[in-house]
């Protein structure tokens, strides 16, 4: 019965839409009133999810995860007190999808483990925090720093060429290296990174070393200053549109086919005529820029930025995304990179809290050291074992994009080539 | 006119000598073979020929142009695709996937032009799917134009790399034991096809084989290999009486088998 | 110029002494790539949680009031002997726990070498943890066990050298670790065990063929490996006296550059890639700021260790003493 009205259900587009309605409005309007409620705020969310599942034409998929998340999600979650700390989760949800998006190419496509990604991030975070601070006036010879909030805009494509110029002279070296090293190869330039921006304000102060870079100037959009977190994040929604766009776009070219070859069989991809560096260097260069812009945006949200946001652990928390999500697939990694945010920032200094309460009043004794904010490694490492053991493919499992068999043997019928069907290859299995 | 020559090729690895002072010379447009008994060093000269190797001496002229120092995939370029002994798929990628990953250096559009919707970037994608898709039907595979290629049974894959391989245009075809593993009915086919494409696609095929039948049944020139060094060469009937082949490989084959 | 060789002896002290423990940290990596071609990312968290276990057990003795009056040498083998049984137990466990399956079903490198960083983390805060929880602090510091303090006087002998001073540890340091290095050479050259794991480490297959139990050799090598690497850890102790959940990560790359600086799968050439890499590293920490005029100090110290190793995978990814590989087509 239940089975049945279920199939029912997955084949009526009509019955979807009217309940996909129902739910959104439901859980905004939750969120509308119960404005506070970190779990109204996750259920409206994970209509983006349900919007995946949905049987649709998928331009209307994009159109109403584009007016959720566009005008839905700030709206209704404007009512309360909560609505800046959920637009900074949401920022930060986006900023590291973006960037889980770069590391997809790399890792998912290419096959390359780069575990010191979020050196390109630093990279973009730094070009911004440098030159949109007075930082700049230590070591620059001429000009007048900070540049103006209206010149922020110019760094977005400016971190995302700086970093993918990193990324470039990163490659050039390591790539030639085999598949495994690469993995301590990258962890090494990524600690390089950091401990040449945490050391770098002597001899000539340009990152002012461990004291980090404050004062960051705020971007302005027309004169109007932007400091409010639900304004960044609608940048980080434009370049996280952007990002999408390029990934999903550059999946199924000629360039996506060559990553992924180089990844299943290098020997095969490199006989087919692809060249290995290149395709490489391709995909370093192109992941990175997703997080120089990133690290743009970031660096003025923050409005100061030091060394110490760009460890290990960050460039593994990428990393976790992507794998939990599902090495190459698009959704999976967006999934991914919403889950470990949202879990990071929200549900364990939720559940922290909740803890100390309890602690407090005497319920339960919870020992400080285990409190679940502190457990980061600890839950992410359990993540990447299981995931990696029990569901290697994430939770949304990359799939193959299929063509339109009919379609190309009808063309196929009307083009003549060279190649004629054989008579004998022709009816076998 | 000979369109790929050898000259004294020879490969060290470290104290072993792999291929010795090997010479050949490929007529256009022929079926040329390359057998010998296990480890006489048949891939590794494929190998070198493909730039997977560098020869420590000697010299691969492709019309008269050397190819030693070349990357592999320039050597594609150059005109010279090849399947594997140990067939070399992209597993995760569909069926047409893998022959359009083998049109890849004649697809021209850019990546940047992927992304800003050129037309004739989307053009020639289209046109490139409907190729590959002819290319699967003349290898008998379109039926599985969308599957995994790492699901295909063993004689599909097989031709898949075929197919892949000839989707470059090569000038020159080079197979490793192509019907390794196949049952009589797919041998037959095969030979059908190496045949069929030699004359449709106007390539020229060399061929290590250790099905004998195959091999005399349908090359013009054959190179006997053993233990690195060239042992005999000659038309199939020329090979079929030769005592040294007969004794260092034929012979040793038959006291093996009986 | 001359501070440079005025302070020779002491960099060499220096250097030996964390050279020795690089050392044998990298052979516990050496040892698993050459049998799994995998970069155990846990190794260096096994290595610190040796350390946390020796001062674990220091800590249980010196309550127990009849033992805390019991020789230095005794409480220190008692430290170094649980320490080496609890890692290599772990190390085993951690084999058959996350890597076994992954070979079974012969997933991609890619995967095991994540599963590898997710060990790693789960350690490290596993650590934190137990350490925060039972101490109220995860920075760890034990008193002194060999404090006596020895000068080699270099200076009366040699004018333009100064004098080098160390303590009772640096002794023990070194003599335990030649002893653990020479131990372990015999072990792998001479007996059963040793000769079957270098069979599986240069053809698996063939190994297997000829009725060796594989997997029992993995674990075999896993556990002497993180017992090697988990008595390094008491000696870092014993030496340093303060450890922390996240030494293991830096000192584990430092260890695997060691390990590939010797040639990967090369026990000899770890044990010298580690003392090399010491003794640079020691040098550079001493020296950079003399060199670059103060450009650059000893902050550096770890770039210079990365940079070591990105060159030598670049340059030289075969090592100093190991074989350069072909790949099979």
């Amino acid at each position: 019965m239940i089975k049945n009205a279920f199939h029912k259900f997955a084949d009526s587009t009509k019955a979807q839409i009217i309940f996909f309605a129902a739910y959104v409005l439901i859980t905004a309007f939750g969120l509308f009133l119960l404005s506070d409620s970190v779990i109204a705020f996750l259920v409206l969310l994970l209509s983006i999810l349900i919007l995946y599942y949905l049987k649709l034409n998928v331009r209307i998929k994009w159109a109403l995860g584009l007016l959720i998340i566009a005008v839905l999600v700030p709206f209704a979650a404007s009512q309360g007190s909560s609505y800046q700390s959920f637009m900074d989760v949401g920022t930060l949800v986006l900023i590291y999808v973006a960037m889980a998006l770069g590391l997809n190419i790399v890792v998912g496509f290419a096959g390359l483990l780069d575990l010191g990604f979020i050196a390109f991030f630093a990279v973009g975070a730094y070009t911004y925090g440098i030159f949109g601070s007075t930082q700049a006036n230590k070591f620059m010879p001429f000009g007048h720093f900070p540049v103006p909030g209206d010149a922020f805009w110019l760094f977005i494509p400016i971190g995302a060429i700086i970093a993918a110029v990193f990324g470039i002279l990163l490659g050039i070296p390591v790539l030639r290296v085999r598949g495994d090293y690469l993995a301590i190869v990258t962890l090494g330039f990524g600690e390089i990174i950091r401990i040449v921006f945490n050391n770098m304000d002597h001899p000539i102060n340009i990152t002012n070393g461990s004291m980090g870079i404050p004062s960051i100037e705020p971007p302005s959009f027309f004169g109007i200053p932007i400091g409010q977190p639900s304004q960044f994040y609608y940048i980080a929604l434009v370049i996280f549109m952007l990002a999408i766009y390029v990934a999903t776009r550059l999946e199924h070219s000629k360039l996506g086919r060559a990553w992924k070859a180089v990844r299943d069989n290098e020997i095969a991809a490199q006989a087919s005529g692809i060249p290995l560096v290149k395709t490489k260097l391709a995909a370093f260069a192109i992941g990175a820029s997703f997080s120089g812009m990133m690290g743009s945006v970031f660096a003025a949200k923050q409005m100061y930025i030091d060394a110490s946001s760009f460890t290990y652990l960050e460039s593994t928390i990428v990393l976790v995304m992507v794998i939990l999500g599902g090495m190459g697939s698009i959704p999976g990694v967006i999934l991914g990179a919403a889950v470990v945010i949202i879990l990071n920032n929200q549900v364990l200094t939720s559940l922290s809290t909740w803890l100390t309460q309890l602690s407090a009043s005497g319920v339960v004794s919870v020992p400080d050291a285990l409190s679940p904010a502190k457990m980061q490694r600890f839950i992410f490492g359990i993540l990447l074992v299981v995931f990696a053991l029990y569901r290697t493919k994430g939770l949304i499992p990359y799939k193959n994009k299929k063509v339109d068999a009919a379609h190309l043997k009808a063309e196929a019928a009307v083009k003549t080539s060279q190649y004629e069907e054989h008579p004998e290859a022709e009816g076998t299995h | 006119m000979n369109i790929l020559e050898v000259k004294n090729l020879t490969k060290k690895f470290g104290g072993l000598m792999a291929t010795r002072d090997v010479s050949m010379n490929v007529e256009k447009n022929s079926i040329t073979a390359v057998i010998g008994p296990n480890g006489a060093g048949k891939t590794t000269f494929f190998n070198m020929i493909t730039a997977v190797y560098r020869p420590t001496s000697g010299d691969i002229l492709l019309n008269g142009k050397s190819l030693v120092g070349l990357k592999p995939h320039q050597v594609c370029h150059f005109g010279i695709s090849r399947t594997f002994q140990n067939i070399r798929l992209f597993n995760e990628q569909t069926v047409i996937e893998n022959v359009l990953v083998g049109m890849h250096q004649r697809l021209k559009g850019h990546w940047i032009g992927t992304l800003l919707h050129f037309p004739e970037v989307t053009r020639e994608e289209e046109a490139a799917k409907v190729e590959a898709y002819k290319i699967l039907q003349y290898v008998g595979l379109e039926e599985f134009v969308n599957e995994s290629a790492g699901n295909l049974p063993y004689g599909a894959q097989r031709r898949l790399e075929i197919g892949r391989a000839i989707a470059a245009k090569p000038k020159i075809l080079l197979l490793d034991e192509p019907a390794a593993g196949m049952n009589p009915k797919e041998t037959r086919q095969l030979t059908d096809l190496i045949h069929d494409m030699r004359h449709r696609l106007d390539v020229t095929i060399i061929l290590i084989e250790h099905d004998m039948k195959l091999v005399m049944k349908i090359s013009d020139y054959l190179y006997v290999l053993d233990h690195g060094e060239l042992i005999a060469e000659g038309k199939p009937d020329e090979i079929r009486n030769n005592q040294r082949v007969i004794e260092a490989y034929l012979g040793k084959e038959a006291t093996q088998r009986g | 110029m001359s501070q440079i060789i005025q302070l020779l002896p002491q960099v060499l002290v220096d250097g030996l002494t964390l050279g020795f423990v690089y050392a044998v940290v990298a052979i516990g990596y050496t040892m698993v790539y050459g049998i799994l071609e995998l970069i155990n990312f846990a190794h260096g968290d096994i290595f610190m949680t040796g350390s946390f276990v020796g001062a674990g057990v220091l800590f249980t003795v010196m309550s127990m009031g009849f033992m805390s009056s019991a020789p230095t040498m005794v409480l220190f083998m008692i430290m170094i002997l649980v320490a080496a049984l609890i890692t290599g137990v772990m190390g085993v466990g951690i084999e058959r726990v996350a890597y076994r399956p992954l070979r079974k079903r012969n997933a991609p490198k890619l995967i095991a070498l994540i599963t590898s960083i997710g060990i790693s983390f789960i350690l490290e805060d596993a650590v934190r943890f137990i350490a925060d929880w039972t101490t109220g602090n995860y920075i760890i510091t034990t008193r002194p066990l060999f404090q006596h303090k020895f000068t080699i006087d270099f200076h009366s002998v040699f004018p333009f050298f100064n004098n080098a001073t160390f303590q009772g540890s640096f002794l023990v340091v070194s003599i335990v670790t030649i002893i653990m290095l020479i131990s372990l050479d015999l072990f792998v050259s001479k007996t059963k065990w040793g000769i079957a794991m270098r069979a599986v480490a240069q053809d698996r297959e063939t190994a297997s063929l000829m009725s060796i139990n594989v997997n029992r050799v993995i674990s075999v090598t896993f556990f002497i490996g993180s017992a090697l690497g988990g008595a390094t850890g008491v000696l870092f102790l014993i030496q340093y006296g303060t450890v922390d959940p996240y030494i293991g990560f830096i000192l584990g790359i430092k260890a695997f550059t060691a390990a590939v600086l010797g040639g990967i799968g090369n026990i000899r050439g770890a044990m010298f890639g580690g003392i090399l890499l010491g003794l640079l590293e020691m040098f550079a920490a001493a020296n950079l700021s003399t060199i670059t005029h103060g450009a650059m100090g000893s902050e550096y110290k770890d770039v210079f260790a990365f940079i070591i190793l990105i060159l030598v995978l670049i340059f030289k990814p075969e090592g100093l003493f190991g074989k350069a590989t072909i790949e099979k087509v």
